[in-house]
């Protein structure tokens, strides 16, 4: 496993050093553009606004969205999904609304979003749990229903009550499926973030975003998409983790 | 009284593609402490009787009683070892799989886990307890399959071609420790297989199922040959010839 580890990253590194190679090659062999920098004057940028403190504090504007929109767009999901897979009833009086919401895309709201909640933090935190909550139902209904029909019957001969079928078997089961949707989630909230800050916003990413377009200031356009990019790996990577710590390979107790 | 008597029982199953009568007209009566073997071609039925008498499903025909009540729910006095092994739950160890029963019931920590490791042991796992299923063979998830049944100390055992995916040389492994485990506890088993002579080593009784639709019991052999069994004896020979008979019978359509 520790090697496997290693593997892994050794690969990571060599992915991101062929990623960067081909950005720099496209950007001086075939572009040459002062719109399209190679990565030195784009990480020389980044340093830069690192050291006068800017960076930091638009990543951290725009992940503390992402992270309070989604906790509360998972906390309301997740009971909502296990209730529309374990009850027929529920499915019928809810899927209606699961079924006609997810086509409504979250930047279709952000004009709702901020006639109710203004340009402040609550329109974004708003926008979030709402990209976040109809990806997290279907795929916890899902994952209630694909349990397997025999873990639920061996319970059942060993005593089970409805309650301990569905604390024991049905949620634990239900957890890899819960942590997909969340993983999903976790990706629209960043498309959502970044369209909500570009229209309505006094910082995050998606305002540098705006700002550099604004000024012409090309290298900070591409440090905010490198650090979206990074940003989304990271979270990636450990929602990955979480699946597979949870699909009982590593030793994981529930 | 039979401790389980199924009269008459009939399972017609009501599908997209229609109705299909599984089971016909089973009956059957089992004592208490004897170990029967269900024996029958693939698809006769033999699961959908298992499943009726674990509670799983209901008859549509006839009933099922147990100490004289009818059988309507799963319970824990009947111990289920599912055919294949879907049923061992994934995020727990095999430990904690053998110990799920009693977590139901409540016991500590403690004492489930010294009551588990007791059934690890009797089923040759000591020191794998750590592992999840995915890391076992199917040979070693079915022992915790059949140890997680055990530890729930039920009254009777229902077991679904249990050793039926295993090779030659474990599945006789296997059906030697069963047998010694029957003799110590002396539960009432309900074994399927279509495996004759698994059949005649660990039965009491061997039923023969008649081929569906309409599966049903076609004839009942007891064996009366002494435990552990001889298998190159010549009466266990004799009991296999006339199981073998009955379902070459069943198999080339002879009346
Ligand atoms: N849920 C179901 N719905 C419809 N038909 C079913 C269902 N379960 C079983 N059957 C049908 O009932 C018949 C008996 O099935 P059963 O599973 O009891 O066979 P079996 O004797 O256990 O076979 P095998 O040895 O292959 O496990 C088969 O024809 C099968 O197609
Ligand atoms: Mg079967």
């Amino acid at each position: 496993m520790r090697t496997d580890g290693l593997a892994t990253a050794g690969g990571y590194v060599a992915g991101f050093a062929l990623l960067f190679l081909v950005w720099h090659l496209a950007a001086t062999v075939l572009v040459s553009s002062v719109l399209f920098p190679p990565p030195l004057p784009v990480l020389e940028r980044a340093v830069v606004l690192i050291e006068d403190n800017i960076l930091q504090e638009q990543i951290v504007a725009s992940m503390r969205r992402i992270l309070q929109g989604f906790l509360i767009g998972s906390a309301i999901g997740i009971p909502i999904g296990l209730a529309i897979g374990s009850f027929k009833l529920i499915r019928w009086l809810l899927e209606p609304w699961t079924e006609f919401f997810r086509f409504i895309p979250a930047v279709a709201m952000i004009t709702v979003a901020v006639i109710w909640f203004g340009i402040g933090e609550e329109s974004k935190i708003f926008l979030i749990a709402y990209t976040t909550v109809f990806v997290v139902v279907i795929s916890t209904a899902a994952g209630v229903g694909a349990v397997g029909r025999d873990k639920i019957r061996a319970a059942q001969c060993l005593g089970a009550s409805r309650l301990q079928v569905f604390a024991l078997v049905a949620l634990p089961a239900t957890v890899p499926y819960i942590l997909t949707g969340m993983r999903l989630a976790m990706s629209n909230a960043f498309v959502t973030i970044v369209a909500a800050e570009l229209i309505a916003s006094n910082d995050g990413l998606g305002k540098l975003l705006w700002d550099a377009r604004l000024f012409m200031q090309v290298e900070d356009i591409f440090v905010a998409l490198l650090a979206l990019g990074l940003l989304g790996f990271a979270t990636d990577r450990i929602f990955r983790f979480l699946i597979r710590a949870f699909a009982g390979r590593f030793n994981a107790t529930v | 009284m039979a401790f389980v008597s199924l009269e008459g029982v009939g399972k017609t199953y009501r599908g997209r593609t229609g109705a299909w009568e599984a089971v016909r007209d089973f009956s059957l009566d089992l004592a208490e402490g004897e170990f029967f073997c269900l024996l029958g071609t693939s698809g006769c039925g033999k699961t959908t009787v298992l499943n009726m008498v674990a509670g799983f499903e209901q008859p549509t025909a006839g009933r099922i009683l147990l100490d004289g009540r009818p059988v309507d729910r799963p319970g824990a006095d009947r111990g289920v070892v599912f055919q294949g092994h879907d049923s061992l739950y994934d995020w727990l160890t095999a430990l904690d799989n053998i110990g799920f029963g009693l977590r139901l019931r409540g016991l500590g920590r403690s004492e489930r886990r010294a009551k588990a490791e007791h059934y690890l042991t009797m089923v040759g796992l000591t020191g794998q307890g750590a592992k999840h299923p995915t890391e076992l063979s199917g040979g070693m998830k079915q022992r915790i399959q059949i140890a997680r049944a055990l530890a729930n100390d039920p009254r009777m055992l229902l077991m679904d071609e249990p050793f039926g995916a295993l090779d030659a040389m474990t599945r006789a492994v296997l059906q030697g420790e069963l047998s010694r485990i029957w003799a110590e506890t002396r539960k009432t088993v309900l074994f399927i297989t279509h495996d004759i002579e698994e059949a005649v080593a660990l039965a009491t009784r061997v039923g023969v199922m008649k081929r569906g639709p309409g599966g049903t019991l076609k004839a009942v052999i007891p064996v009366d040959l002494p435990f552990p069994r001889e298998r190159t004896s010549d009466a266990f020979m004799a009991v296999f010839r006339e199981v073998h008979a009955l379902i070459h019978d069943e198999i080339h359509g002879a009346h």
